[in-house]
């Protein structure tokens, strides 16, 4: 039921873990003609919760199910095992329990995945209905998407399936998650939704893509290295593993394994989130595709991305090497995600060359050119609030755009276009007051990228306020991005 | 004052409208109010068997952030000031903190009015304005409660016809 030719060997969204487990089949549809996502969905979310439901086996036997566990060990076959080596019984007790528990939630998913359909509306719009105790039914209006992105987690990918996640605008958790679909499914939807949203007609090939960059593994390794605080702390274990070598002390090794692990720790996680980092061209937006075990593919669509950050840390500089954040509407904004997971949907890129980043940004943010802004530095008395970093701290803008640098060590640069701008605030604490300086902060939609210009002169920075409230309405009025592919 | 430049840019060239003192007289019942415990550990304090100074200075303490507190609060209220200006509202606010707030209408996503127990009893009532940003906060406080409504209706009308997508 899939009448498209088999996926394109261009498309980069989504690829499995070369196991062949494949599941075959497509889309399913119910008495009413609405889709439905695909049947092995309650197993893929079984095997998913597998290694936690590990966990609470662990809990169940050492609490108060020890009596299911031993009643279980007594059955004939675990007892011969319990007899040759009783960590191995206790190793499939828990693995037993643990796929009875996953059952339980494959049950559940069943009941959910009858329940759960979705389809487009006579207007065009996405309708997801969906609910086993509670109905739910849900109407994503496609000029409100922000990003059609199409996720692996890890046992998704071991199937060759994916999860299609539908970003749109919105305070609360306003995200549309469709739970399995084969990959050619996800493609084929995820390519009708984003033709719709474009105003182009349903059955509108998928947009083809040009590949900007890849980040080399070696780089990212590195980089993630080298930043200040992963950098700093495998130093400072360096040191006490000396010391204690020296002194013989040796209970400072327990303190180097807290000091070097957690870096350590940090470092491999974000390395397995942006393995493979690339980035692709396509007339939907950029593409971004990333991920080691569990792999993502975001869409950055164009007009949709509001502020803009390249930090620099220290020890990259000497490479050249920046990361670029970026607020999108929408996204980041949902408070049930999780921290991690929204900083890893606010990266353009992990690491590049300044000048990469900055033709990335001119992808997302056409008019957005920080070379050519005129730059307004915090005066000398600034050291006595900042003594670090003020030597850094500006504002800069131009008829496009305005920007905020602040940072020492790690330098921020943070840009947005004008109409972006949702209020302007300035502020001016007590300290501050007795120094005559003042901060200037634009706000805008909630993510990663702060755009505050940090203990100005306050009479200049007052004045820049009010002008920047002036650019700001011109710039909207010059603003026209309501749909994609349209500019 | 921190200069006067900063003084005349914040007064002058504009309308601004300062909030009801009925705020002042809201926020200091809110005062007494949460001194109540206050007020109550002091005299178990007396009541206990503890050298005498203990709860002296307890209640001198307890007198001298109240005084800090009622006079603080005279002065905040009158910070307050708003400006209907063309195509924006000022919000400014703030004695230790303070604060100028620049909302565009076109960025208005809602305004909400409020107004608690105390506030309905002496009529003030708060207007806040909402924009896509979470850190906006430009909130009025101490408006009289017709004021309050003609603002919302000015705001929500503009807002309406400069509205802008994201």
């Amino acid at each position: 039921m899939n009448d498209s030719p088999p996926p394109e060997p261009t498309s980069t969204i989504g690829d499995d873990l070369g196991l062949g487990l494949s599941v075959p089949g497509s889309a399913l549809f119910d008495a009413h003609g609405h889709r439905k996502v695909h049947p092995i969905s309650p197993l893929v979310h079984a095997v998913a919760v597998f290694p936690a439901m590990g966990g609470v086996a662990i809990a169940f036997s050492a609490s108060g199910g020890a009596a299911v566990a031993s009643r279980l060990s007594s059955l004939p076959g675990l007892e011969a095992l319990s007899a040759l080596s009783p960590i191995l019984a206790a190793i499939a007790v828990i693995a037993v329990l643990a796929a009875l528990f996953s059952l339980i939630v494959a049950a559940y998913q069943y009941v959910a995945w009858r329940a759960l359909s979705f389809w487009f509306d006579d207007d065009g719009d996405f309708r997801m209905q969906s609910g086993v105790l509670f109905r739910q039914q849900r109407r994503v209006q496609l000029s409100r998407i922000q990003a059609v992105d199409v996720t692996q987690p890890l046992a998704a990918r071991v199937f060759s399936m994916a999860v299609l996640v539908i970003e749109v605008a919105g305070q609360d958790d306003s995200r549309v998650r469709l739970k399995y679909l084969t990959l050619a499914d996800a493609r084929e939807i995820r390519r009708e939704v984003l033709a719709r949203a474009a105003g182009l007609a349903a059955d509108t090939a998928e947009a083809p893509q040009d590949i900007v960059t890849k980040v080399p593994t070696g780089r990212l390794a590195f980089s993630l290295l080298l930043r200040l605080s992963t950098a700093g702390l495998l130093l400072l274990t360096a040191v006490i593993i000396l010391a204690s070598y020296l002194t013989e002390g040796w209970a400072g090794i327990g303190f180097a394994l807290v000091t070097g692990g957690v870096p350590l720790i940090v470092v491999i996680s974000e390395y397995i989130r942006f393995h493979g980092f690339t980035v692709a061209q396509s007339p939907d937006g950029l593409r971004l595709h990333y991920g080691l075990l569990r792999t993502e593919s975001r869409t950055v669509p164009p007009g949709r991305v509001q502020a803009i950050e390249y930090v620099e840390p220290l020890l990259w500089r000497r490479f050249g090497w920046t990361r670029v954040l970026v607020t999108i509407a929408g996204v980041g904004a949902d408070s049930s995600g999780g921290n991690q997971r929204q900083q890893g949907n606010t990266v353009l890129i992990p690491v590049a060359d300044i000048d990469q980043a900055h033709d990335l940004v001119a992808r997302v943010l056409p008019d957005l050119d920080t070379s050519t802004l005129t730059w307004v530095a915090a005066p000398k008395r600034t050291w006595k609030r900042s003594p670090i970093q003020w030597r850094n701290l500006a504002v800069g803008w131009d008829e496009a755009a305005f920007a905020t640098r602040r940072g020492r060590v790690t330098k921020r640069l943070a840009a947005l276009p004008h109409a972006r701008t949702q209020s302007v605030r300035w502020t001016q604490g007590p300290w501050e007051r007795a120094l005559r300086l003042a901060t200037l902060h634009i706000d805008t939609t909630p993510g990663p990228v702060a755009v505050s210009g940090l203990h100005l002169d306050d009479d200049q920075v007052l004045e820049i306020a009010y002008h920047q409230a002036d650019a700001a309405r011109e710039g909207r009025s010059r603003d026209r991005s309501i749909h994609w592919g349209q500019q | 004052m921190a200069s006067p430049n900063t003084e005349e840019a914040f007064t002058s060239s504009d309308e601004w409208v300062r909030v009801s003192p009925k705020l002042v007289t809201a926020r200091r019942i809110v005062l007494g109010i949460s001194m109540l415990p206050i007020i109550a550990v002091v005299v178990v304090l007396f009541i206990l068997p503890i050298p005498a100074f203990i709860p002296v200075i307890a209640a001198l303490a307890g007198l001298v952030f109240f005084i800090w507190a009622w006079w603080l609060i005279g002065r905040r209220v009158r910070s307050y000031a708003y400006c209907e200006r063309d195509d924006d509202l000022l919000v400014s606010s703030g004695i230790l903190f303070r604060r100028l707030v620049i909302v565009p209408y076109g960025r208005m996503q809602l305004v909400d009015v409020t107004a608690g127990p105390i506030d309905r009893a002496l009529g003030v009532t708060t207007v806040q304005l909402h924009t896509a940003a979470a850190t906006t906060d430009a909130s009025i406080p101490g408006l009289e409660p017709t004021i309050a409504a003609d603002l919302r209706d000015r705001l929500a009308h503009r807002g309406e016809t400069r509205s802008a997508g994201l």
